[in-house]
């Protein structure tokens, strides 16, 4: 409420900068500080990159950041984030970069069934922020959301989860961001639909054909607690990391 | 004439076919007491010395079996597959770890730099350990399954019973026979039907409580190709386990 009333006298919410060439200038600063933002595109549009970049900076920064790995192994994700220059592995050996695999934390609470029970849910809720309180995390990435609704399976406990977990992580100042796979063809922003509505920004991913050229493309769509552009921008690549320019230009680049 | 062997129980085998033919599985149902598990031991040890015999428990501890078996004066040379002992091991063990984490909370050093084991994560199937050992016995063989019980209670039932059918193709195939112990009247209609579809000769034990005494009655109930047979027999039990007798 007092962050209600504080919006409405025109003080600014703490901004989490999220250190990404260009996306702190979209988003007037930064992410307001405690939102859970739903990073979603179909495969190979650079959900990843963006969300181990936005840790990485953060890291960087003093914070210390979380990155759950539902479906990869977080091994495997470390040796791709190994050649970005920004990445620097002290990051890791000083805890201010922590990767935890999500199945881990299913086998210890002993969750094996395919569709988990409210119970259930709660338990894998309070284990998350129990280790976010543990660490103090300020940053936290879960990759990918969708694995987790695969096993919540219906509207109501995705609703649950994401809603348990998003408040726990905002009392806590913890900046979230929930990756969501969509397939291309897709028109929601996320597979479930639920979690789009729920997520307090939409940040979205995608691929754009130009001139026989595959350019990635990125889009703020909704982002509560700041004013933003909502344009399409060119997401490069790169080896110092994420490069964002205005779609047009990104155009006419591909034109010459 | 087909070729027969033993149940182990004098005067069952004459109710039956003089013997269960080769190739043949037969179910034996009872509600808790009724002498299933003592069935299966005395059906077991009939084969030991002329048939290999695996006997399969999901209910008792490997002693228990064997001490029960040499009780009667009965060979226990077999094959025994504890399926209770491996679950215990395998899964009762992890769920109490479980409920630790789950009562105290989970700390990030226990899930940090965790190698999770794929092998020991899933679960062995026991109903696939079963049917494993099964398929590696060498004709001729003898098959004792006490009880399909616990299968069908961490196992959907479509499952247990295409298992079953399974076990039971082997045998057939290689002329060996099965015994299987099941709960009476503790399944619904389809799956206890399905059982006894699947079984060649379904037998049901039932105890009785008279005013003076508790009797012992085993009831043939099935017999595949002579639906005539049906006999109920008075079963006693002596120093040698169970005698079948005809009811006065």
């Amino acid at each position: 409420m007092t962050d209600v009333l504080a919006e409405k006298r025109g003080i600014q919410r703490e901004r989490c900068k999220t250190g990404i060439e260009g996306l702190d200038n979209i988003l007037n600063g930064g992410i307001p500080r405690g939102n859970t933002i739903l990073v979603t595109g179909s495969c190979g549009t650079g959900k990843t990159t963006l969300s181990l970049e936005f840790l990485v900076h953060g890291a960087l920064s003093g914070e210390k950041c979380l990155f759950i790995s539902v479906t990869e192994p977080s091994s495997k994700l470390l040796a791709n984030l190994i050649p970005y220059e920004f990445f620097d592995d002290r990051l890791i050996e000083q805890g201010l970069l922590v990767f935890i695999d999500m199945p881990a934390l299913y086998e210890r609470l002993g969750l094996r069934k395919t569709e988990f029970t409210f119970e259930e849910i709660h338990m894998l809720v309070n284990a998350i922020s129990g280790i976010v309180r543990e660490l103090q995390i300020k940053r936290l990435v879960i990759d990918s959301i969708t694995s987790v609704c695969f096993q919540l399976k219906t509207e109501e406990k995705i609703r649950e989860f994401i809603l348990k977990l998003g408040k726990a992580l905002s009392d806590f100042g913890c900046t979230s961001l929930l990756v969501s796979e969509i397939s291309p063809a897709e028109q929601r922003y996320s597979m479930y639909g639920v979690e789009e509505a729920i997520a307090d920004g939409i940040i979205i991913l995608g691929n754009l054909e130009r001139k026989g050229d595959l350019l990635r493309t990125m889009q703020v769509v909704k982002m509560r607690g700041t004013s933003h552009s909502r344009a399409k921008y060119v997401l490069d690549l790169t080896p110092i990391g994420i490069l964002l320019v205005p779609l047009l230009k990104g155009g006419m680049g591909a034109e010459k | 004439m087909v070729e027969t062997v033993s149940v182990g129980i004098e005067g069952l085998n004459e109710a039956l076919l003089k013997g269960l033919p080769k190739g043949y599985t037969l179910l034996v149902s009872g509600e808790p007491g009724s002498g299933t598990e003592l069935f299966a031991k005395q059906f077991a040890t009939a084969g030991i010395g002329k048939e290999n015999v695996l006997y399969i428990t999901t209910t008792e501890r490997t002693e228990d079996i064997i001490n029960t078996m040499h009780e009667f004066g009965w060979k226990s040379d077999m094959q025994i597959v504890n399926i209770a002992t491996m679950y215990y091991e395998e899964i009762l063990a992890k769920e109490l770890e479980i409920s630790k984490y789950r009562q105290e909370g989970i700390g990030v050093n226990d899930v940090k730099n965790i190698t999770l084991d794929e092998s020991k994560m899933r679960a062995t199937n026991f109903l696939t350990l079963a049917n494993y050992r099964v398929s590696r016995l060498k004709p001729p063989f003898r098959i004792v399954i006490d009880s399909i019980d616990f299968f069908m209670e961490i196992y959907d039932r479509s499952d247990v019973l295409s298992t079953m059918r399974l076990i039971k193709a082997h045998s057939q195939h290689h002329g060996g026979v099965v015994c299987i112990t099941m709960l009476k009247d503790v399944y619904d209609r389809a799956t206890q039907s399905g059982l006894e579809e699947i079984a060649d000769c379904v037998v049901e034990l039932q105890k009785e409580k008279t005013q003076l005494e508790t009797q012992l009655k085993l009831f043939v109930k099935k017999v595949r190709n002579h639906p005539e047979k049906g006999e109920t027999l008075l079963l006693e039990i002596g120093d040698k386990g169970f005698v079948a007798k005809p009811m006065k």
